[in-house]
């Protein structure tokens, strides 16, 4: 056995490959931010099926992809939409109106029950709110009972298992300590459900640098790192990049035919002009074009 | 000043005065009457108000133009922050919710103040329409110690009878002390909020009663315009819109470009 620290590089092949057909993924970030979208591209291209997607408290239009490249046959997630650009995903909006996938239906607050029962390895967790909705109804696995303790009627939130957790960072060293920009959203919540976490990151950094403010970090020690500069692309990285709104377009504009018509032509050139086309991330990245990814400043 | 007030001004205008100093409001990204509701009371009297806008809380009154955000991820709103609100640990901590506000929409809502964001078609296997989800209107609905119902489409399509599926619950079905039944911290929502009328709930029945209608819309407007049948006074007054001065902050400091205006 070597005594020399391990690097946690990894390839973006590597990671997705830690997935297998019928597990349950999560995707980090919110709605138009965060996403590990070099990744959720490697997930498509890899041909995977039948997975459980939890996407974000807010979930984007990576989720909404997921179910469009016919990946994800069950969704948890509270919303899946782009604000401005798009209220509701089409591809959300389409799979749900003809049954394609399974909706797990909930609100955020029993998505981070879930998810906390999942870090607590316990069954659940309780919720007060939902109770007299009609989210028990339409999601079964929302069961309304009464607590031991006060005799007071919740909702038992079962437990998030994820096998496999991606996620999108600013900065790592090589040993999965990862930093992020902003808010951090809810991605140490999906960290701390998830089996094995994968974090893309903009920048792999010195470990001194991360060793300089230590509170900062955010995942200490994840399953592995890709290097993925613009890695959240078209969606914005909190410190890099904002959203490039034309790319996003094009996409929903893609997406939005197979929802009005039926047709997916448009949907699958997209897919096959952005996801199966590349060779790879950086093949991805000279197709955006490097003006576009440039002109995506903050400031 | 008043009656030059578009209908979302207006609507501004009630939010702002139903709030009070020292209550903590949330304003999320592409909901432009709510924001600038919860900006003008910050903005008109509330100094003490804790605003969460685009996951900071923020303190703004010192901001000369408070420049509108399209995505609630935007990091510009950072340069506002004294705390960043990480969102998981926003949803675990509801202790210091009975203090807030909160603006609950609805792709239906009804005479009860029941919101659905889930889909429209009695079967949930195959929606007619298939609605965004509830992001976190279940839950902020419950545990916020005010709510009100708003919407920028008062059509009978959206303020229904009865909404085909509650991810918001309101009065139910105006079943007496339903909430309290329930254990709810609230003791349910205060109004519906629309382009053009203000509803309250009747003490008795819990059902949508025409409390004021804006400057310039008739009471059978309001009527024929509503899908369910609304409790109407005898007197019904017009709704107090913005101030001269409260127009003047809508105008110049929060709402600058005009989305309330457009």
């Amino acid at each position: 056995m070597s005594d020399v620290r391990a690097s946690r590089i990894v390839e973006v092949e590597e990671a997705t490959a830690a997935v297998k057909d019928g597990m349950t993924i999560a995707i980090g970030g919110f709605i138009n931010s965060g996403h590990p979208m070099a990744i959720v591209r490697q997930l498509i291209k890899d041909g995977r099926k039948n997975l459980t997607v939890v996407g974000a408290a807010s979930s984007g239009l990576e989720t909404d992809l997921l179910i469009a490249a016919g990946v994800a046959s069950k969704v948890i997630s509270p919303y899946v939409g782009a604000e401005g650009f798009a209220g509701i995903g089409p591809a959300f909006r389409k799979a749900g109106q003809d049954g394609l996938i399974d909706i797990f239906e909930l609100d955020e607050a029993h998505f981070y029950a879930g998810l906390r029962a999942s870090a607590q390895r316990v069954p659940y967790n309780p919720w007060k709110a939902g109770v007299g909705t009609d989210l028990p109804k339409v999601n079964p696995w929302l069961k309304e009972y009464r607590d031991p303790i006060n005799d007071e009627l919740l909702i038992a939130v079962p437990a998030i298992n994820i096998d496999v957790a991606f996620l999108h960072a600013a900065v790592s060293d090589i040993y999965g300590n990862v930093q992020h920009n902003g808010t951090r959203y809810g991605d140490i919540s999906m960290h701390n459900a998830a089996l094995k976490t994968y974090v893309s990151v903009e920048k792999v950094v010195s470990p001194e640098r991360i060793k300089a403010d230590p509170l900062r970090t955010s995942i200490p020690g994840a399953t592995g790192i890709i290097r993925a500069p613009y890695g959240s692309h078209p969606y914005s990285a909190d410190g890099y990049y904002v959203p490039d709104a034309e790319h996003i377009n094009t996409y929903l504009a893609a997406a939005t035919s197979w929802l009005k018509t039926g047709d997916r032509a448009e949907v699958d050139a997209y897919i096959a002009e952005f996801i199966t086309g590349p060779a790879d991330h950086a093949d991805y990245l000279e197709r955006i074009g490097i003006r576009a990814l440039l002109s995506l400043n903050e400031f | 000043m008043n009656e030059t007030a578009s209908p979302k001004e207006i609507m501004a205008a009630v939010i702002a005065h139903d709030l009070k100093d020292g209550q903590w409001v949330e304003v999320g990204a592409n909901l432009p009457v709510p924001r600038a509701g919860a900006l003008l009371g910050h903005l008109h009297h509330g100094p003490n108000m804790t605003v969460m806008i685009a996951m900071t809380k923020a303190y703004l009154r010192d901001t000369p133009v408070i420049e509108e955000f399209e995505f609630i991820t935007d990091v510009g709103a950072m340069q506002w922050s004294e705390a960043y609100y990480q969102h998981d640990q926003l949803l675990n901590n509801q202790r210091h919710r009975a203090n807030g506000v909160f603006f609950c929409g609805g792709i239906q809502i009804d005479r009860f103040g029941n919101s659905n964001m889930i889909g429209i078609g009695s079967d949930y296997k195959n929606l007619k329409f298939r609605g965004p989800g509830p992001i976190g209107t279940t839950n902020a609905t419950a545990q916020n110690g005010t709510w009100h119902l708003v919407t920028n489409s008062h059509d009978p399509r959206v303020l229904v009878d009865r909404v085909d599926y509650i991810s918001a619950l309101g009065y139910g079905r105006g079943e007496k002390n339903l909430r309290e039944d329930l254990g709810l911290p609230n003791g349910g929502p205060s109004s519906i909020i629309t382009p053009l009328c203000v509803f309250d709930f009747d003490e008795e029945t819990r059902s949508a009663r025409l409390k004021s209608v804006h400057s310039g819309v008739s009471v059978d407007k309001v009527v024929e315009s509503t899908g369910f049948s609304i409790i109407v006074p005898e007197n019904v007054p017009i709704t107090d819109g913005p101030t001269a001065e409260e127009l003047v902050l809508l105008r110049t400091r929060i709402d600058a470009k005009g989305a309330l205006r457009g």
